[in-house]
């Protein structure tokens, strides 16, 4: 586990997170808009809403343009025949290892942003934990999804 | 056991008491707006929905039958929509007997029976049966074909039946420690505040200050009153809880039995245990006792608290081993003997531990200055128990087995197999990574979807070879 796992997720998670984190932002905007014309109307002291509207570009700025970079550069994942190892995280770096045997399921699951650029999310949970590959490519999604179940035969172990 | 059974009459009882509940604040709230003028009608209302209640459930204990089939438990009830509920028996994971107060009287029990899917309720509840009945049934459903080998079955009974029951002595000193202990010191904490409060208004008025005296004498001596009834109240709890707590290990499964008034039956299959974990509560460590529970995967057993199965509600910490020995030799561990912090990480936990409180005393120096002290002694309480988390963090690997301990109040020491770890993770910020620290993550099967582990500010070395002690490759 000394080594980060080899493979990279597909480029264009970059813009699916960015349209998300956008869409997001978008509407956080809206809530601080209307906050400001209700703050003319009622002549509350605006200070207190320079102040919001300044938090809010910085963390724009930060999720839209920062972040997915970032998250994109973290993500990693290699699936070995008896287990799977995956890294991810942007201030605290995060890396799992789920043992083939433990694998109860795999899903793999699709957004309209995620469709928009052909990428697909791929979820392996355990018994007592989920775990999610974000956006890879369709089809390499569906094989990883297929070759997860493949090498996580049923145990006779309980649970 | 072929033909099909009903359950025993009293459940009309109970079915029709717990309708009735459910049924009460329509009726009070008739009650109410019909006193007056149309009071008959209410009457002929009630004694209408009374017949349907009693009705109801007449029908419904009449249809509810079960039976034992082609290795199979079938249940069939339901008056208006009929249901049937079939269950394999070697999908059978636990079967448990209670008593309450009510059945105690009429010599019955209730039969619950457990899979392993992890909904709340349980699969299969038959609400009253004769006692004999209910053992009947356990043992029958107990019984799966292919594995029974009668002379075995013998043999292994007669040798090994291992046994422990809890002593008065043992009883009364987990009520004396029991929670309720901490509630009495909030309230504590609180009056004494509030007194300090009172005192120096009251000299200012001569000529209320007998009164004042005299309300805050009765005051005190209410609450003191209030906080012995509630330490009283958590003693009889416990008892009840616990009175007579047996546990039996039979062949491979722990059968415990406990409860005063409502006497409970269970059991937990041994190969269903997921973890082993020694409690020590902060009360009861320094008196040198714990509590034994286990994380044992699906089903609603009758669970304690932090929704683990209570082994053994208090135990001399010395004994533990001997405890094991006699009912999980497999578990014990070698406790006292851990790979430890690194020192560079005492002060992430005194960090951790005090800027809730620094928070807290910005707070309250900032509005009520005269009570400063109490975040202060607050501060330097959390810091200490800061240092007692830092001091407690540690692990040990031998063979399959982990032993890790941790502490957030109370001190718990899990042991766990390499085999019911379901994944492992590694987690490091970027101060962590400066520092070759990290913090692992291990993640077991509960009754809550998962139960998760994790020793922070470990030395990354270490946490590497857990990782290749976990690691397949």
């Amino acid at each position: 586990m000394r080594q980060p796992p080899k493979n990279t997720i597909a480029r264009d998670a970059v813009k699916a997170w960015k349209i998300s984190e956008a869409i997001f932002m978008g509407i956080v905007w809206a809530v601080v808009i209307a906050g400001f014309i209700v703050s003319i109307i009622f002549d509350f002291p605006l200070w207190y809403i320079g102040l919001v509207i300044i938090i809010c570009s910085i963390s724009t700025y930060l999720f839209v343009f920062v972040f997915p970079k970032v998250r994109f550069k973290r993500w990693r994942y290699e699936v070995f025949d008896q287990e799977i190892y995956i890294q991810h995280g942007i201030f605290i770096v995060t890396r799992t290892l789920v043992p083939m045997i433990r694998v109860q399921h795999v899903d793999t699951k699709q957004g309209p942003i995620l469709k928009k650029y052909q990428l697909a999310s791929v979820t392996i949970s355990t018994a007592a934990t989920t775990h999610e590959i974000p956006a890879l490519l369709e089809e390499d999604a569906s094989t990883l999804r297929d070759k997860i179940s493949a090498l996580a035969r049923v145990d006779e172990d309980d649970v | 056991m072929f033909e099909e059974k009903r359950l025993h009459p009293a459940v009309i009882f109970f079915n029709f008491i717990k309708t009735l509940k459910e049924a009460i604040f329509p009726i009070g709230a008739g009650f109410f707006a019909l006193r007056n003028e149309a009071f008959i009608y209410f009457i002929l209302a009630s004694a209408v929905l009374l017949i349907g209640l009693i009705t109801f459930s007449i029908l419904s204990w009449y249809r509810y039958t079960y039976r034992i089939e082609d290795e199979e438990l079938r249940i069939e009830y339901g008056v208006l929509v009929r249901k049937k509920r079939y269950i394999p028996k070697n999908r059978i994971q636990s079967i448990d007997l209670t008593e309450g107060i009510i059945h105690r009287l009429f010599k019955l029990v209730s039969v619950k029976i457990e899979t392993a899917g992890s909904g709340t309720g349980a699969e299969a509840a038959l609400k009253a049966v004769k006692l004999t009945e209910g053992k009947q049934l356990r043992e029958e459903l107990k019984e799966i074909p292919e594995q029974k080998s009668m002379l075995f079955d013998e043999q292994t009974d007669n040798i090994r039946k291992p046994s422990a029951k809890i002593e008065f002595k043992q009883l009364f000193l987990a009520g004396t420690t029991s929670g309720s202990i901490g509630i009495i010191l909030a309230i504590l904490a609180f009056l004494f505040s509030e007194i300090e409060q009172f005192i120096p208004d009251a000299f200012y008025d001569n000529t209320y200050q007998m009164i004042i005296k005299l309300s805050i004498t009765v005051i005190i001596l209410l609450a003191i009153a209030i906080l012995v009834l509630i330490w009283l109240l958590g003693i009889a709890g416990t008892m009840i809880k616990y009175g007579n707590f047996t546990i039996t290990r039979n062949n491979d499964e722990l059968f415990i039995t406990r409860g005063l008034l409502e006497k409970k039956q269970l059991t937990i299959p041994l190969k269903r245990i997921q973890a082993i974990g020694i409690d020590e509560s902060i009360l009861r460590q320094p008196l040198g006792y714990a509590s034994i529970y286990a994380e044992v995967a699906g089903g609603s057993l009758e669970k304690g608290e932090d929704f683990s199965s209570v082994l053994f509600p208090i135990i001399k910490t010395s004994k533990i081993d001997a405890f094991l020995q006699k009912f999980l030799p497999e578990y014990i561990s070698n406790r006292d003997d851990l790979v430890e912090l690194p020192k560079r990480a005492k002060k992430f936990y005194l960090l951790r531990s005090m800027y809730p409180i620094i928070l807290l005393i910005a707070g309250v120096v900032y509005f009520w200055p005269q009570f400063s002290w109490i975040p202060f002694i607050l501060l330097i309480a959390s810091m200490y128990l800061g240092f007692l988390r830092f001091k407690d963090g540690g692990f040990c690997i031998d063979d399959e087995q982990l032993t890790i301990r941790y502490r957030r109040l109370n001190r718990k020491t899990v042991v766990v197999f390499h085999k019911r770890v379901q994944s492992f993770e590694i987690s490091q910020h970027k101060i962590q990574k400066e520092q070759k620290l990290a913090t692992p993550i291990l993640s077991i099967v509960s009754d809550l979807g998962g139960r998760h582990y994790r020793v922070k500010d470990l030395e990354i070395e270490d946490v590497n070879r857990l990782a290749d002690w976990y690691s397949y490759r």
